[in-house]
Order: C-alpha cells, then structure tokens, then sequence
C-alpha cells in the first residue's frame, strides 16, 4: 500500500436497525475515505450516525450493507475473533470516560493489550513504561486510576492505546470528561503521537475548538456525510 | 496466558474477600462434610474389622440350637440340646484343618476379692481357648491339663479385673471368690479393649470347664465350642467338616435338619465391614449433594461477577481479547475459586474425623485416593458451574458491555 493510500473505506455503508415500519438507518449509504496519517474529527448531533460510524470504523461493529475495508480489508464481513485480532493488532482506543480498569495500577492497565498478545512479562512491563513515558506520565505507574486526575487517567487510557503501535487511534469524546487545560493538554499529546509516529486518527467530538486540532472535519447528519473539510493550519 | 487468568483470579478473590469466602462457604461445607464422613467411615470399618478379628481370626463358634434361617430367628427351641462333651471329643477326634478346638460355658457371675467386688464374665474353657481365640497372657501361665481335667480352682483374669482388685499390683497367686467357689489367680490376660457393640473384653475370669460346671453352672453343658482353622484351611471348607462331625456325634437322621449353629466369625466380620461400607458411601452421598449446593452457589456469584464487570469485559473485548481469553478468565476463577474451598473444606473435614476418631476412638484413617477425588471433584464444579457464566461473559457484545453503567 503507498504511502497516502485510503486506510479505511465507506463504499455505501448501511447500518439499520429494527424491522419493517420500526426500522431505522444510523447509516444510510455513506462513502468516506481516510489515508494513513491523517488526524480526523467527526462531528454531527446525536443520532446523526457519528458514534455507528466510529463504532464500524474501530472494528467493533460491522455494516447491515455495504462494505467496509479496513487496511484493503473487508472488515465488515470478518467474524468476531478475527475483528478482535484487527483490533489488537491495528487499532488503538481511547473512550470519553476513560475506562480504565480500577483497582488496577497504570502500568498493568497499559500491559493489558500485550496481554492479548502473548508478549511476555517483562517485554509487557518494558513496553508499558515506554508508553506511559510518551504519554508523559513518569513516575505514575504504579497509581491506580482512583489516585490519578481525569487528565492523567486519560494519557494512561492513550498509553495503553499507543502501547501496541497501532495504524489507527479511534478517540471517542476524549476531552468530554475534562476542563479546558486539561483538554488543550490531551490534544496537545494527540496531534504530537499524530505527527511523531503518523498515527491515524479518528476522532468524535462535539466541540467546535477541539475539532480544530485535527486536519479535517466530516460532520454527520442523519446517517450522511453532510461535510467534509479540511481545517486551516492551526499556528 | 493461564498463568496470567490465574494471577487475574486471584487478585479478584483477594479484592472481593467477604464474597469469595461466603462464595466458598458452599464448597467448604460440602467437600468437609464428605471427607469427614469418609474418612470417619473408613475408620469404623477398620474398627469394627479389627473388633472381629479381637474374637479370633478364622474363627468358627458352635452353639446349641437352630441356626438362623428364613423361618424366623434362630433362637433357642423350647427344648435345645445342648452341647456335650462327646461332642467336643468327636471334633477332637474326626476333624482336620483345626489349629485349636475349645469348649466354653459363660455366665455373669459376681467375683469378689477382700472388699471390692465386680460382677465379671466367668468362661469355663481349657488351654486350648487362648490360641483359639488369639489371646496371649501378659504373665502367669495357662491353665495344666491336669488342672482342665481336674477342674482344679485356678483361673486367668483380663485387665479390668485385675485393675478392680490389685490395682496395679500383681494378682498372681492371688485367691478371688467366683460365686461360691475360690479360685488362685495363675495368670493375667492381654488386654483386648471395648468390642464396637461397647462390650468390655477385658472384664473375664477363665477358669477350667470342669471347674466352671461343677461350681458355678451347675450343669455339665457345653454353651459354645471355638473351632480356630489352621492357617491352610479357609472357615468356609471347615464349616461342612464340623457340621458332618457333630450331627454323626448327636445322631441327627438325615432327614432332619442339624440342631446347632455353626458362625464363621470371618463371615460376620466381612458382613460388617461391608455393612459400614454401604452406610458410609450413603453418607457420602449425602454429603455430596451439599456439594451441588455450593456449585449452585459459585454460578451465582460468577454470574453477579460478570455482570458487574461487564463494563471490563467490554473494554478488555474493544481492545483485543478474544471470546476464549473472557471465557477463560472466568471459568479460571470459577475453579480457583472452588478449588480453594476445596483445599479448606479438606482441611476442615479431616480436622473433624480426626476429633471424632479421638472421641470414638476409632482409627483415623485418611484416603489419599479420598482426597484427591475430592480435589478434582470441586474443581470440576468449579468448571461445570462456572462454564455458564463464564460463557455469557465471552458472548457479551463490546459495544454493549462498554455502555453499561
């Protein structure tokens, strides 16, 4: 695959729910393409189709019709496993409320992927370290997310994202939970993995100066691609 | 990555103390109640074994009177013919196969020395009645046969009798008063113990047959003869032999049926041991089903536990675990969970047959196979119980299951 090549493709996507008279589209029909290394924002009002978009984009939901490709792949058509595979191996996610698991300390949260992928112990911990390191969260690992402040808890959430160098980062609201430093800190961090490791991102907000971060915004309304723009360099 | 399921189920056991153990309480209980009640049993078949084998190994005792039959119990005619001397000789004379053939005649008399008294059981025998029975003397010596024929006053005492009277002295040449008869004490008797029925062995004074006619019964019968088979004959190939011998000597036409009844004491000890066997396997059993209890118990808390992990679950589903890793996950901590109850319930229930072995003063008699069984079985319950589940878990949707509140 060349370098700027669609990562992820949308060839008329359908996802409904329901039946007959109660039937509904979250998404009818939509056509997106996004390329390795982009930093994407999805927007649009609830019920617009943005989070069953994201939802089919991170591999975790397939399509009613349509096809999705993820990597030249058809995702959409992979079983369980093979979708839990793709997201261990490509895909990394960061939620709106962190979820971390409690009661368990920030460099184990960060290790639990790698668990999933056979790595052993002390190459998890190795790994786990260098993660949280990049996410600028020394000194912290052994902290449980009840000892962490929102914002910290959302680089452990990154770090464990990023520790599998993942193609794509899926964002859900990931400034949703946070006041405005602590947003412009998180974006900070989110454009700098974007840039460093040309990480892809996929990102759902809400917020019009968070969108900003990013270098291109497609708004949803009613399962359709409304807009799609690029944004203007941010100084 | 069982490892790792280990590791993950134990720290969540260790997080939720006060519901893991109340969890395992089901398990304990069950697996305890089991191992003590096999292992309590196993002990009293020992017992009750050993108990029989007290009376004489390879044993067969005749008495007058019908055997036991389906027609009733056997119990003694109006009229029983009681054993004679010429019965004893014919056996004497006639059979092979015998180690050591014994006449005994046996009643509770009152026995008397200085100012204590006992009321004791007075067996009227020969020498020939301690290799019968197996018994040795601690000291003194058997009966002579000049004595036995003679039916001289001398007599044996077991330990309850010389405990009454001497105390821990030495009892020999003693005089005693058995009834209205004196006799010299001329040898102690090992002790023997309580018999399973609560029957104190040791509480007997042997004196010679004739003695024991003439003086205390009164009569010259014969009340049972012990027959100890060499160790080349079985009881069962004896048994006919004596049978044959006694109804020639008591002239019993073949048309009627034989007006004796020989047991073979190895018989009856296996009777019993099987017996305690069955009782204890029913017991067990029971038990057992407290087990099913506990296994209910643990697929309870195991479905609680996922559902309120569903949230981990969903995130440990979104970034990568597959059906297999979740449904491991919980079915680990199904059987670290049951398999622990099941190493205290094994502890517990070998304290408590231990106790009991104590107070009843039975052998404590530990199966390892027992133990083993009862390892497996509560991790299999752990498996089976926690399978469901465990299952529900891995199928849970991550989308769904990250939703959840």
């Amino acid at each position: 695959m060349a370098a700027g090549a669609p990562l992820i493709t949308f060839d008329t996507v359908w996802k409904s729910y329901g039946q007959g008279e109660a039937k509904v589209h979250a998404l009818a029909g939509v056509d997106l393409a996004i390329r390795r290394g982009e930093f994407v924002a999805i927007m649009g009002p609830s019920g617009s189709g943005k989070s069953t978009a994201m939802n089919i984009i991170g591999c975790l939901d397939t399509p009613t019709a349509g096809t999705y490709s993820f990597m030249g792949v058809d995702a959409g058509r992979l079983d369980r496993n093979r979708r839990a595979m793709l997201r261990n191996l490509y895909v990394g996610f960061v939620f709106q409320g962190y979820n971390l698991l409690a009661r368990t300390t920030a460099a184990e949260n960060v290790e639990l992927p790698l668990i999933y992928r056979g790595v052993a112990a002390r190459e998890r911990r190795d790994l786990a370290m260098q993660a949280l390191a990049e996410v600028g969260l020394v000194g912290r690992e052994h902290h449980t997310p009840a000892e962490l402040s929102g914002g910290q808890q959302q680089r452990v959430a990154i770090a464990r994202a990023i520790v599998t160098r993942p193609t794509l980062l899926v964002a859900d609201e990931p400034t949703g939970n946070l006041d405005t430093a602590r947003t412009h800190e998180i974006m900070e961090l989110l454009t700098r993995l974007n840039k460093e490791l040309g990480l892809t991102v996929a990102m759902v907000t809400h917020e019009a100066d968070v969108a900003e971060y990013a270098e291109r915004t497609i708004r949803f309304l009613d399962g359709h691609v409304a807009s799609d723009t690029m944004n203007m360099e941010t100084a | 990555m069982i490892w790792e399921a280990i590791r993950l189920s134990l720290r969540s056991i260790r997080r939720n103390v006060l519901r893991s153990f109340l969890t395992l309480l089901g398990i304990v209980i069950g697996v305890a109640a089991v191992i003590a009640m096999l292992t309590i049993g196993s002990g009293t078949t020992q017992k009750v074994k050993a108990d029989i084998s007290k009376l004489g190994s390879n044993l067969l005792v005749v008495r007058a009177g019908r055997p036991a039959g389906p027609g009733g119990p056997g119990g003694l005619d109006q009229a029983v013919r009681p054993l004679a001397e010429k019965d004893l000789a014919a056996l004497v004379a006639h059979l092979s196969g015998a180690r050591a053939i014994s006449p005994a005649s046996q009643k509770q008399v009152r026995v008397i020395f200085g100012t204590e008294s006992l009321t004791s059981g007075v067996t009227g025998t020969d020498s020939a009645y301690l290799d019968a029975r197996d018994w040795k003397l601690v000291s003194g010596r058997p009966f002579s046969d000049s004595e036995t024929r003679s039916g001289t006053g001398v007599c044996l005492i077991g330990e309850t009798v010389r405990q009454q009277f001497f105390g821990a002295g030495d009892p020999e040449g003693e005089i005693i008063r058995v009834n209205r008869t004196s006799c010299k004490i001329v040898g102690l008797l090992e002790p023997k113990g309580y018999t399973g029925f609560g029957q104190d062995q040791d509480n007997v004074v042997l004196m010679p047959l004739a003695a024991y006619q003439r003086r205390i019964a009164g009569n010259r019968d014969i009340d049972n003869i012990y027959i100890a088979a060499d160790d080349r004959t079985p009881t069962t190939e004896l048994q006919p032999r004596v049978e044959d011998i006694l109804r020639d000597a008591r002239r019993i036409t073949p048309d009627r049926e034989s007006d004796f009844a020989i047991r073979d004491m190895t018989q009856i000890a296996d009777a019993m041991a099987s017996a305690t066997t069955t009782m204890t396997g029913m017991q067990g059993a029971v038990a057992g089903v407290s087990l099913l209890v506990g296994g209910i118990g643990i697929m309870n808390i195991m479905l609680v536990s996922v559902t309120e992990r569903t949230r981990e679950i969903g995130i440990r589903l979104a970034i990568g675990a597959h059906e297999k890793h979740i449904l491991i996950q919980f079915l680990v901590e199904a059987t670290v969970l049951s398999l622990l109850g099941g190493i205290i319930g094994i502890l517990i229930g070998l304290a408590l047959a231990g106790l009991a072995s104590m107070t009843l003063t039975i052998p404590f008699a530990p199966s390892p196979a027992v133990i083993l069984l009862a390892v497996g079985f509560s991790a299999l319950i752990g498996m089976v119980f926690g399978f469901f589940p465990a299952l529900r878990g891995a199928r849970l949707d991550p989308i769904d299951a990250l939703r959840h509140e």
